[in-house]
């Protein structure tokens, strides 16, 4: 009798701890990636590398595109072939005046694409400290950045550019293999469907004493680019201390097709090279608005290349909220977020929490039940010989 | 602050006190206001006690309500910042056993809360000076001194008390005293704000407001020490007219008696522990939670982080009342364990309104200190209680200190759902030690600690009468 009841909780914590395993089984699907840079190219582009990640699965293939032809984009092609290729003409590409001077091939296999272009970056004088951006100084834009070549390190790539003065810009790609997370905070999970992007804002001099700074980013897309932002409570923090909430940027859902694209991040910044919780600094962000199409293919080569009639919306993150420190306290700024397809990664608990948890809360169970037994087999051996002299 | 309050309410009525007026001395009869044996004077030499103790308890929580300003004006980690809280604790592992020692054999009632209150006020403006100069370890230095003076005055207070209301109006008092205190801990963390952003508008935030916000709060302390010096003025002019001794804490400390602890004794003591340890240190990291997590403004934040203590000045004499009409400590024990459990729950998991937690962990906090520090009155004899109760103390000190560490460190590693889930399990360890007390009982059945307020007055009439 005992041994059933004790059995239960440790029943119940297996079922918790094959849950657990069974789903991080299931989604370790994995994709053989390919990097290479200028592809087709003979020598290195004057004005700003392209860098092609190929990821391949099992049934379909990832492209991820990353260039610095103006400002700096991001391009992520997710065709349903395993052969799918990437074809440049690079006359047509470094003019940067012809649409379909890139191209996915076959162009039947595309399911779905999206860009994210960084196109602005805006500061402005925060004298009051309430952090409401106004009073904006002339914005740095990014597309006439100096940018330097592509740094390759398998399949990351670092990007980074200045606007001729002291600091700089740079931009921080990962291409992953394998379902995972980010090694330092704000550790956002991503999947074998989803590419980092971090960036950083480095000893650039600051206009004002009190300035804080905003990133403008366009979601770039044929048929549905990301038109909303959905702001999700959390109560999990374990990989992101005291941020509850996640930010995804998604394509707004006519029909049952569901989300194509994301883009998602945590709503923080980091104030130091090493990102720890006395240096962390809210964000917020703007609704999307719709840009100009035409405008965006203009300021970035890779849109103008793959898209014949983008469509866009841009959003500013902005870093810092009232009374936190300003940007010229540390002079830097970090921040990332994660750019896929498909549907945004959902953070799970981990098995720490729930080892604790089950620990924590079966021992006693157990303990109770156990007890239990014990008093009741203890009580019969005391009332027992109270009954013997009537025999 | 540690529950020193609930150990003099349970030790006041018990200790050897040879304080009482003594027959009135003769002369000229005074206005009632100024004559010692009267009431009114006593309740004159009433207000200035319960003010005696409200700078410590003002300054105590005071990293706590300027927990985000502490953090961004000195740049400082979680696990730093409750460092502030462990050298609060750390003097008081020893210190319990030895503050009534000072006050009876060493300084005298008198010159001892003198001292102890001039400790609270030198520590706090050496920790207010710490900020002002940016210098992290001296304002660690400013909590170990204020720590050395805080818990002892709280020991001089009791004494005073019971030396001037023994016999009369002594649990009133003692409650008043306690309510007193947790409005100390309320005004400080939903006034702190206010005062910090005041300041900060004439010289700009960092660590100068911050240094300047902290020494106004030292004025408190001041107040406290002025308190007790009218209360050793007091006090001698009541013994000259009335020829009364100083009064005297009756603590005997014997080192040796933990050797006879019963094994309930060292149950009751982890169930302390472990109990303290997941209240104090969440509170004092609170406020950014309910920013962070509820999207609390700071003066709702720091609010909800008080409603502890709010809630613990009228709910303390109320359950106390309580349970000591129906006896069965051990139930009430686990009653409490179970909805601090239920309310850390509720914030770890949960997006309901954290008033509501909140809310239920100042009631059950106030359940358990009524309900747990008189069970040990039941389990020792009366002669070792000072030295149970110092023990207890020491030991709670002890787990604060070393767990306001590693709450610092979980937090700024993990986050909160894992402290929060930490805590859970703190808490959760009480079954043990609670269920284990129970299955003694239901063993055997004579166990006092679990019976009723009726089967105990009849086992002590029974005593008595064993006794003739």
């Amino acid at each position: 009798m005992a041994a059933v009841l004790v059995g239960r909780p440790v029943v119940f914590l297996l079922a918790l701890l094959r849950s657990c395993s069974g789903s991080f089984a299931a989604e370790m699907s994995k994709r053989q990636l390919t990097v290479q840079l200028n592809p087709g190219s003979t020598a290195p582009p004057p004005d700003g590398d392209l860098l092609h990640v190929r990821a391949v699965g099992d049934n379909d293939t990832l492209h991820y595109l990353f260039c610095s032809q103006g400002a700096p984009t991001l391009l992520l092609v997710h065709t349903n072939s395993a052969s799918s290729t990437v074809k440049v003409d690079w006359p047509l590409f470094l003019a940067r005046n012809t649409s379909g001077s890139l191209r996915v091939e076959p162009e039947s296999s595309i399911l779905y694409s999206t860009a994210v272009v960084f196109s602005r970056l805006l500061e402005y004088d925060d004298v009051n400290d309430t952090a409401n951006p106004s009073d904006f100084f002339p914005p740095y834009e990014l597309q006439s950045f100096t940018w330097s070549h592509l740094n390759l390190s398998g399949p990351v790539a670092v990007l980074c550019g200045s606007n001729n003065s002291t600091g700089s810009l740079c931009l921080q790609l990962s291409v992953f293999d394998s379902e995972g997370r980010g090694q330092a905070w704000p550790r956002l999970k991503h999947t074998v469907d989803s590419s980092q992007m971090l960036v950083w804002l480095d000893g650039l001099l600051p206009r004002a004493n009190r300035s804080r700074f905003l990133l403008e980013l366009q979601a770039v897309g044929g048929a549905n680019p990301l038109s909303r932002v959905e702001v999700h409570q959390s109560i999990d923090d374990e990989f992101t201390p005291s941020i509850f909430k996640v930010s995804q940027w998604v394509s707004s859902v006519n029909d049952s097709s569901g989300i194509l694209g994301f883009v998602q991040w945590k709503p923080v910044a980091y104030r130091q090279p090493n990102p720890s919780l006395e240096n962390a600094t809210p964000c917020r962000h703007s609704d999307p608005r719709p840009q100009s199409g035409q405008m965006i293919a203009a300021a970035s080569g890779l849109i103008q290349a793959f898209y014949l009639g983008p469509e866009a919306f841009g959003l500013n993150v902005s870093f810092g909220i009232a009374t936190e420190p300003f940007y010229s306290a540390t002079r830097f700024l970090s921040w990332t977020a994660v750019v896929g397809v498909g549907s945004p990664p959902v953070d799970s608990f981990s098995p720490l929490v729930v080892a604790i948890m089950a620990v924590g809360l079966g021992t006693p169970v157990a303990l109770l039940l156990l007890g239990g037994v014990w008093v009741c087999v203890r009580k019969k051996a005391t009332d027992s010989p109270a009954y013997e002299p009537i025999n | 602050m540690a529950d020193y309050e609930e150990r003099r309410r349970l030790q006041g009525d018990e200790g050897s006190f040879s304080g009482r007026p003594a027959a009135r001395g003769a002369g000229r009869p005074l206005p009632a206001i100024c004559d010692p044996s009267r009431l009114l004077h006593r309740v004159v030499v009433l207000a200035f006690m319960c003010f005696l103790g409200f700078g410590s308890y003002f300054c105590y929580d005071s990293p706590a309500a300027l927990q985000t300003q502490v953090l961004q004006d000195l740049n400082l980690n979680t696990a730093k910042f409750m460092q502030l809280y462990a050298w609060y604790s750390w003097p008081n592992v020893v210190l319990c056993f030895f503050g009534g020692f000072l006050l009876d054999r060493v300084f005298g009632i008198r010159l001892g809360t003198i001292i102890f209150s001039l400790f609270v006020c030198v520590g706090q403006v050496i920790f207010a000076t710490g900020a002002i100069v940016n210098r992290f370890w001296l304002m660690e230095f400013g909590r170990l001194v204020f720590g050395i003076g805080g818990e002892s005055l709280a020991v001089a207070q009791n004494t005073y008390a019971v030396n001037w209301f023994k016999g009369k109006e002594l649990n009133l008092v003692f409650g008043l005293q306690l309510s007193m205190a947790r409005l100390g801990s309320t005004v400080n963390m939903n006034i702190m704000g206010w005062v910090y952003s005041k300041i900060a508008d004439l010289v700009g935030t960092g660590h100068t407001a911050l240094g300047i916000s902290l020494m106004i709060a030292a004025v408190t302390c001041l107040f406290s020490f002025m308190c007790a010096l009218v209360l050793a003025f007091l006090d001698k002019r009541a013994e000259r007219i009335l020829h009364k001794e100083q009064g005297k804490t009756g603590e005997v400390i014997k080192l040796t008696d933990v050797k006879d602890f019963p094994f309930s004794l060292w149950l009751i003591f982890i169930i302390c522990v472990g109990y303290y340890v997941a209240i104090f240190p969440f509170i004092g990291l609170g406020q950014v939670f309910f920013i962070e997590k509820f999207n609390f403004s700071p003066a709702e934040a720091r609010a909800v982080n008080s409603i502890v203590y709010i809630i613990s000045a009228p709910a303390s004499p109320v359950l106390g009342f309580m349970v000591d009409k129906t006896g069965r400590n051990v139930v009430w024990v686990i009653i409490a364990v179970v909805t601090t459990l239920t309310a850390h729950m509720m914030l770890a998991f949960t997006f309901w309104n954290p008033w509501i937690a909140m809310s239920l962990l100042g009631i059950s906090y106030s359940l358990l200190a009524c309900a747990l520090w008189p069970m040990v009155a039941f389990v020792v004899p009366e002669h070792q209680l000072g030295t149970a109760y110092g023990f207890m103390q020491s030991i709670q000190n002890l787990g604060l200190a070393l767990i306001a560490i590693a709450a610092g460190a979980i937090l700024d590693t993990r986050g909160y759902l894992v402290l929060e889930v930490f805590f859970c399990a703190c808490i959760c360890r009480q079954y043990f030690p609670s269920v284990l007390c129970v299955y003694r009982i239901l063993v055997f059945q004579t166990s006092y600690l679990n019976q009723s307020a009726a089967v105990r007055a009849k086992l002590q009439k029974e005593a008595a009468s064993d006794a003739e």
